[in-house]
């Protein structure tokens, strides 16, 4: 199978998770959506490994997942938070921050 | 064969000191007496940013690019910024130590008993000390990383702490948390960016490391398109941290819920470290192949410069205005980016330190002016002020026109050294923005001044806290800065001239 | 060039003077007022210790400098903070620390009863500071520092008993006034960086020669225009009789021995800018001749004593505008009336404050008169420095106005003719005006009202600096124009190629016999009208004259029409800006942005996820930028 089209998937996801980002209400899922922008740049990451012939781009995979992980628990805490206060856990919710 | 890694500690102990500091400090949240605690931290923040700096001055003509294999490139450049991000630092933090605006338990539901009570018991939320030493240390890491692994963790561990930190408001919590979370999930949506073009950045060369990137990019070889992209999405990244247009929407929202000493730390110190990444980057890696990344620099600088510019003008609160401004500086500095040479680095670095110290300032000022339910950030109510107090109005007034560049302020200079940097390589179209638009800027600033000396007050309900002896000196040393910045420019201009050096 | 170490303490000890005053605070009320005469007498004799020794130096070794340090260093361009002592500096820092010392003795007893009597000091020792500064810089900018520097200095006086709205209001006047010339010299200075990439004086008056006819205009106009904002010249001038709401020593101080006269010395200064740019110079001596007739007529008016000698002031500078306007012959003359101004003017103020202080604050001089048997010492003082200013021989400024008419007169074409002539009107009614002033305050019917408290004679430290004014008015004119002494001393900076008048119109003395022709009317007219009873109120059965007159002819009128109504409502524009202009831009980018209907404003929705959306359109529209590039 031709390499590049790993390629073709990590961008396809990495658009997917974008566009989530805009179209989504929900913060929790629009976390999600960030999270798989970075598992697309995760899998770009680990295919130019495969293409490049060398170590280095697996360990950003991991370096990423370690700070992912580091991401969820912040950004947990604060959509809980904010669920907490408002019962509600849909980001346009959150919009009393205007002009 | 393997070799055991070297590390040059000596070079490192900067960052070291401060990442320890976090450790311990989160070690001292768990285990030790909370009536003890706001002290012990600040003692400990304070105690680590003091042996940092004077570290960095032991280690003020060394540089290195094997500090931490490759990793890491310690050069006059980082130094500069390192010390800068670590002044701000220690400044902000005399600020944030006023635990006045920050909630008494931070799980509490907002208006609930229990948020009472803790509050009347005098609670504090010392986890802030932790979090700003992390913050500290990601942010001088960003400055001196030399590989994208270092890169992205250096961006998340500076980020992350600041999410948490804008949410903590004592007084209108929902915004404060509204503003965490916009700020977290723009942010995280940003860096996924970077990430991304990281990636991209590495399957052209082969290697994370930017010099053996900058190799790959001059030496033409792989897939240029690849190059583009990378490049592309790794200045998104960047370009969110120093709130460029388009990606500056966050700004203006985050720097008003945050608490303004956590706004005065963000807006300073990030302006810092992004712009040494950014910087760092376009230097040494993406230099080969400037022509094709000026023109959108270019446009972005400019876009940024008037948008910011204009857009302050239509703000009511005070706090938005700055954020609005601090959006246009950020178009001012990356002006120098385009210049692409010792002066145009030199004039960078004298204008993040001015802008830094007086952005600390003008927050520091904000966080005085109070009515009963707290600070007052609406501009109408700032009527008057000037004859309440006239010492408080007149700094502030000062610190604007510093802002706006008028002549004998340090704003000035660093203007003056930006543009001059910038026409010197040709990017005329820039330098024509930028003076209109700081002229645009000039109109804002002195509409505020007016507010505070010709206006009417229309109530009398605003007061003007006595500020503790931190925020005292925390005001009174960076609005002196200003001062003598202003007038006797060349004692900085002198140190960063010398220190305007990238080493690959 | 010689070097001297001593400059910088000239400045440095009324800074630190001013400092101190203001960082201690009331703890050191009970003495603060000493401090700081102390430091400007220190001034004043460093000040004059300076000048002997640049008085036995030879003549071409006599400026000297000291060089701070590197100010500011960006690319090419560098500034160094130096210090140039020559001698056209040395006079005004003679004149500002002399008579600013006498000031601060005479502030100690009339702010003697001010509980911010410190405040006050600090202030006025960081207005010598200032000044100095201003007249020891040697280039453009370091005098730009020290021009901002009184600006501010004068702003803080003016507005000294702020509680008071229209003291307030005046402070503001001066302010905005100030801002305007502010603006020419910074355009001036721009002006020249760009065209002859230094701004010290030296290197701009080696480059002026080669320089282009329209950039020395375009120089020289804005540097006038910068005159205009700081010397009360027109249009600039109505801050000043409003700025009389500052205490009286810092009218006698800034408003009309010192700070005004910083325009002359501008333009002094920039000699080699104006002789080779003859249409900036006709400017100047158009302005000059303008304001010179406006604050003789205005003066005339005026009931109010510091306004009256406030438009005094504003006509006598209109001499020394005047003067400067007549190439290398004037500057001389222009410099020795700015000096004998100093002291009779100075005098003339502190004798009206003398007045004032005997008379419950009262400055209305209808209420005034017969004065003069209650208080001989400020009479005898006050009489000499209208002696002096009128022009009557031999006392200070009978010798340097005749020499300004004169040289007015000799001066070439129709031109010298007419603004001549202008002077000599000008001298008339001056001493139509000031007779009027003396005599309705010290000759006449009683006018005050209450009885029991009858004008007392000022305690002595104010009746001291007085005296010593007084002496000045009588001796400096003889003193500067003994054997030119004057002339040949200032000959090196402003005149170096020695020019003098091809041809003598009028000799000097059927030009002295018609100054004293004038003198004689004015004070004939004035001894007509106002030896008699004077009522005290003014009357309104007055012509259209007078009431213009009354009015300052009209100038808050022309400015509000001019400058105060824009200004407004350019105000108002400001503080409504997002109502009109914002708007309207958003509206524009709305229009602009068809599909995602999102408005500028609507950019701005609060919505996490609109604000991703505008990141991916930027995104987008960067590669889409990129690919069109690198296509």
């Amino acid at each position: 199978m031709n390499i590049a089209n790993y390629l073709y998937l990590s961008a396809l996801l990495f658009t997917i998770g974008s566009i989530g980002v805009v179209l989504r209400r929900n913060s929790i899922v629009v976390f999600m959506c960030i999270e798989l922008m970075l598992n697309a740049a995760n899998l770009a990451f680990v295919t130019f490994s495969r293409i490049n012939g060398n170590l280095d781009g697996q360990v950003v995979a991991f370096f990423t997942m370690v700070v992912a992980a580091c991401e969820v628990v912040v950004g947990l805490a604060i959509i809980v938070t904010i669920f907490r206060s408002r019962r509600s856990a849909s980001v346009d919710d959150a919009s009393l921050l205007n002009r | 064969m393997l070799t055991t890694p070297s590390f040059e500690y000596l070079l490192l102990s900067p960052m070291l000191i401060i990442l320890a500091a976090a450790v311990i400090g989160v070690l001292a949240e768990a285990f030790l007496d909370r009536n003890h605690l706001p002290v012990i931290q600040l003692f400990i923040s304070v105690g680590a940013i003091l042996l940092a700096l004077i570290q960095i001055y032991r280690i003020k003509s060394s540089s290195s690019t094997s500090a931490a294999i490759g990793s890491v490139v310690i050069d006059k450049a980082t130094i500069y910024l390192q010390g800068t991000i670590l002044i701000i630092g220690l400044l902000a933090l005399l600020l944030i130590s006023d635990q006045e605006q920050f909630v008494a338990q931070a799980s509490a539901i907002p208006g609930s008993r229990e948020e009472q009570e803790s509050t009347s018991k005098g609670s504090i939320q010392t986890e802030i000390y932790p979090l700003l030493s992390f913050a500290l240390a990601g942010m001088m890491l960003f400055t001196c990383a030399s590989d994208l692994i270092t890169l992205f963790v250096a961006l998340e561990v500076f980020s992350l702490p600041l999410y948490l930190l804008a949410g903590l408001s004592r007084r209108r919590r929902l915004l404060s948390q509204e503003a965490a979370l916009k700020y977290f999930l723009l942010g995280a949506y940003s860096s996924a960016f970077f990430l991304f073009g990281a990636a991209f950045l590495y399957g052209i060369s082969g290697s994370v490391y930017l010099v053996d990137i900058s190799s790959a990019v001059s030496g033409g070889y792989g897939n240029d398109v690849f190059v583009l992209i990378g490049l592309i999405f790794i200045s998104v990244g960047l370009l969110f941290k120093i709130s460029a247009v388009p990606f500056h929407a966050w700004t203006p929202d985050v720097y008003q819920g945050a608490p303004t000493s956590v706004t005065a730390f963000m807006a300073a110190a990030t302006k810092v470290a992004a712009f040494g990444a950014i910087l760092r980057i376009f230097y040494v890696v993406f230099s080969p192949i400037a022509n094709q990344w000026r023109p959108i620099i270019s446009v972005i600088a400019i876009i940024t410069m008037v948008f910011g510019s204009a857009v302050a003008i239509a703000q009511r609160d005070v706090k938005r205005m700055l954020a609005y401004s601090s959006i246009a500086h950020a178009g001012f500095i990356l002006t120098a980016v385009l210049a692409l040479n010792k002066s145009g680095l030199s004039a960078a670095l004298f204008y993040l330190t001015t802008y830094g110290l007086s952005t600390l300032a003008a927050f520091g000022i904000i966080t005085l002016i109070r009515d009963a339910t707290g600070e007052v950030t609406d501009l109408n109510k700032w009527a008057g002020l000037g004859k309440k107090s006239p010492l408080i109005a007149g700094s502030f007034a000062f610190l604007l026109l510093s802002f706006a560049g008028i002549p004998l302020t340090s704003g000035f200079i660093g203007k003056f050294a930006i543009f001059s940097a910038a026409y010197e390589t040709g990017n005329i179209a820039v330098v024509v923005f930028g003076v209109l638009s700081s002229a645009l800027a000039a109109f804002f600033y002195i509409r505020v001044i007016l507010l505070m000396f010709v206006a009417q007050s229309q109530n009398d309900s605003i007061s003007i806290a006595i500020p503790s002896v931190k925020s005292r000196i925390a005001i009174g040393a960076t609005t002196a800065a200003t001062v003598i910045l202003g007038l006797f420019p060349s004692l900085l201009l002198n140190i960063t001239q010398s220190f305007s050096i990238f080493i690959k | 060039m010689n070097t001297s170490n001593n400059l910088l303490y000239l400045i440095l000890i009324p800074l630190l003077s001013s400092a101190i005053l203001l960082l201690l605070g009331r703890k050191i009320d009970r003495y603060g007022h000493l401090i700081g005469t102390l430091a400007s007498a220190c001034s004043f004799v460093i000040a004059v210790v300076e000048f002997f020794a640049m008085k036995s130096r030879d003549v071409t070794q006599r400026a000297v400098t000291q060089k701070l340090f590197e100010w500011i260093s960006v690319g090419d361009f560098k500034v160094d903070a130096t210090l140039l002592l020559d001698q056209l500096s040395i006079c005004f820092v003679l004149l500002i620390t002399g008579v600013g010392t006498l000031i601060h003795i005479y502030s100690i007893a009339y702010m003697s009863h001010d509980r911010d009597r410190r405040r006050f000091f600090a202030y006025l020792n960081l207005f010598i500071a200032a000044m100095l500064l201003l007249v020891l810089g040697d280039s453009y900018l370091n005098l730009y520092v020290g021009w901002e520097g009184v600006g501010l200095a004068s702003y803080l006086l003016i507005g000294f008993w702020n509680q008071k709205p229209e003291y307030a209001t005046a402070a503001k006047k001066a302010f905005v006034a100030n801002r305007i010339g502010d603006f020419g010299l910074s355009i001036a200075v721009m002006l020249m960086f760009a065209n002859f990439g230094t701004v010290t004086f030296s290197g701009v008056a080696n480059h002026a020669e080669s320089a282009s006819r329209s950039a020395l205009t375009a120089i020289g106009l804005m540097l006038l225009l910068a005159a205009c904002g700081k010397s009360a010249q027109f249009p600039l001038q109505s801050w000043l009789g409003d700025a009389m709401a500052g205490p009286t020593p810092v009218s006698a101080l800034i408003h009309a021995a010192t700070m005004v006269t910083a325009g002359v010395y501008l333009i002094a200064r920039s000699n080699f800018i104006f002789d080779v740019a003859p249409t900036a110079q006709m400017m100047v001596m158009i302005i000059g001749a303008i304001t010179l007739l406006f604050g003789a007529i205005v003066g005339m008016a005026k009931d109010d004593i510091k306004k009256a000698l406030a438009a005094s002031t504003m006509s006598q500078i209109g001499y020394m505008i005047l003067a400067t306007g007549l190439g290398p012959v004037g500057y001389a003359f222009a410099i020795m009336h700015l000096l004998t101004h100093g002291f009779f003017k100075a005098g003339m103020f502190l004798g009206a404050g003398s007045v004032m202080h005997g008379m419950h604050d009262e400055v209305n001089m209808r209420k005034y008169g017969g004065i003069g048997k209650f208080m001989p010492l400020t009479f005898v003082t006050f009489g000499l420095g209208y002696l002096a200013i009128i022009g009557v021989p031999p006392f200070a400024g009978f010798y340097s106005k005749d020499k300004i008419i004169e040289t007015a007169l000799n001066h070439e074409g129709s031109a010298g003719l007419i603004f001549g002539s202008l002077a000599l009107i000008g001298a008339a009614i001056t001493a139509f005006y000031m007779s009027r002033v003396m005599l309705m305050t010290f000759f006449g019917n009683e006018r005050w009202t209450n009885r029991a408290d009858e004008p007392h004679e000022a305690p002595f430290l104010m009746a001291a600096p007085m005296v010593v004014l007084a002496l000045g008015s009588i001796c400096t004119g003889f003193l500067f124009t003994r054997g030119e002494s004057l002339v040949n001393w200032l000959r090196p900076v402003v005149n170096p190629a020695g020019e003098q008048h091809l041809v003598e119109h009028y000799s000097a003395t059927s030009i002295s016999i018609a100054a004293i022709t004038a003198v004689l009317i004015g004070v004939a007219f004035a001894a007509i009208k106002y030896l008699k009873q004077v009522p005290n109120i003014a009357p309104d059965n007055v012509s259209v004259f007078t009431k213009f007159a009354r009015k300052d002819l009209l100038q808050d009128e022309f400015n509000n029409a001019v400058l105060v109504k824009p200004g407004q409502s350019l105000v108002k524009t400001l503080l409504n800006f997002d109502y009109i202009v914002i708007d309207g831009l958003v509206r524009l980018v709305g229009a602009l942005s068809l599909d995602a209907g999102q408005t500028l404003r609507k950019l701005q929705t609060g919505y996490v996820r609109s604000y991703a959306l505008l990141m991916i359109l930027g995104v987008t529209a960067l590669i889409f930028t990129i690919w069109l590039v690198t296509l």
